[in-house]
């Protein structure tokens, strides 16, 4: 068995581990930036989906916030609309994740796989964002404000699981699913195969 | 490589989805996570004895600094996803066996270190804590599935080899985490 530390794999390790903490810090300070195409997704999947409970969205940095048509209550002193603020970050921590993996690597062309995963994580991480307003809306808020969304109790089951699946598997299973496909000649040489792929051709 | 992704989403979402089922609630997500927290009680009084569990909490004696041990930090999830990739690669059952029994022992070995980490990092600092929890160590765990399951991937016997019959694809080498065709 070959030692891990004297491998390819042990060097490839040690690279991630010193280029996630520089990832991290620049992650967290162009989250704005990062989240902006995620913001959008998420506000034209409302828009389309749910405009009856969506009125807009509106991102100050990493924060998401909902503006919706449902009442806080039913007294007519009671007036303005419920808005629903969520953290975009917990659902996009997988981006230093892969940005570490990638400069890890260092392949041929890593910028271009930079992008292409960064284009693969946006629409995940905009489906953490939106399965946490709905489950924000629809099942933790009060009975009078969940009434009003009108979704039925197979319709809440499944906001559940988007929710539950969306923030606790996809944002850290989808980065390195991407990876992997990306890095597939890279893959291919650290498990001591032969590079039988053209690097050129290994990403998609 | 397409099959073996189609094979390791639905492998992930059906051993998700019965996670969340209430019998697997009560019979091992509850006991594993209350083992979790008595385990890492135990290990963590053998340098601090002002540490005690009770269920899923891991509580300080001294100040009475908390942490419960909640869905995603009980590494449930983790080894849910390092379960779904070993059984999608094609590999020979004996090494998927053995891959399982030292993957496990390793994802959860770091999430021992994980919760230990998070309950001193609360003590220190809140915004630490909630930066480590939060983001750091979710990235961390999932770097060590990727890890391990690259390291079995490693292992695994060459198709040429008399002791891999069912190698995994990608041409002559046979292990391969990147078949040349999907």
């Amino acid at each position: 068995m070959p030692s891990v530390t004297r491998s390819p794999l042990g060097a490839f390790v040690i690279k991630v581990f010193a280029w996630l903490p520089v990832a991290f810090v620049v992650w967290y300070f162009a989250a704005p930036l990062l989240l902006w195409p995620a913001a959008v997704v998420v506000e034209l999947v409302a828009r389309a989906g749910f405009a009856d409970l969506v009125r807009g969205t509106e991102q100050a940095g990493a924060t998401l916030t909902f503006a919706t048509s449902l009442k806080p209550g039913t007294s007519s002193a009671q007036s303005g609309q419920v808005i629903v603020d969520v953290n975009m970050l917990l659902y996009a921590f997988g981006l230093p994740l892969y940005a570490a993996l990638v400069l890890a690597a260092r392949e041929t062309g890593w910028p271009r796989r930079m992008i292409v995963g960064y284009a693969a994580l946006v629409p995940f991480v905009a489906w953490g964002v939106l399965a946490d307003f709905l489950k924000n809306v629809a099942i933790t808020a009060e009975p009078l404000v969940a009434s009003q969304t009108g979704f039925v109790a197979w319709q809440r089951e499944m906001i559940a699981f988007a929710f539950q699946f969306g923030s606790l598997i996809l944002p850290t299973v989808v980065p390195a699913a991407a990876w992997v496909l990306t890095h597939r000649a890279f893959l291919e040489r650290l498990n001591g195969g032969t590079d039988s792929v053209p690097r050129r051709s290994d990403c998609p | 490589m397409l099959r073996f992704f189609a094979a390791f989403v639905v492998l992930q979402a059906v051993l998700f989805g019965l996670e969340l089922t209430p019998w697997a609630q009560e019979y091992f997500v509850v006991p594993w996570t209350n083992a979790l927290a008595a385990i890492s009680a135990w290990l963590v009084t053998v340098v601090d004895p002002g540490v005690a569990s009770e269920g899923k909490i891991l509580r300080s004696t001294v100040n009475g600094f908390a942490v419960s041990i909640e869905a995603g930090c009980n590494g449930v999830e983790a080894t849910i996803v390092l379960v779904a990739a070993m059984l999608a690669f094609p590999a020979p059952w004996k090494n998927r066996l053995v891959g399982l029994a030292a993957g496990i022992i390793a994802v959860q070995g770091l999430n021992v270190v994980r919760v230990i980490s998070l309950f001193y990092l609360g003590q220190w600092n809140m915004r630490a804590f909630e930066w480590a929890h939060l983001y750091v160590w979710q990235a961390l765990i999932m770097l060590d599935v990727l890890v391990v399951w690259l390291v079995w991937v490693r292992m695994l016997p060459r198709t040429g080899d008399s002791a891999g019959p069912t190698g995994p694809p990608g041409g002559p080498g046979g292990r391969s985490a990147a078949p040349a065709s999907a």
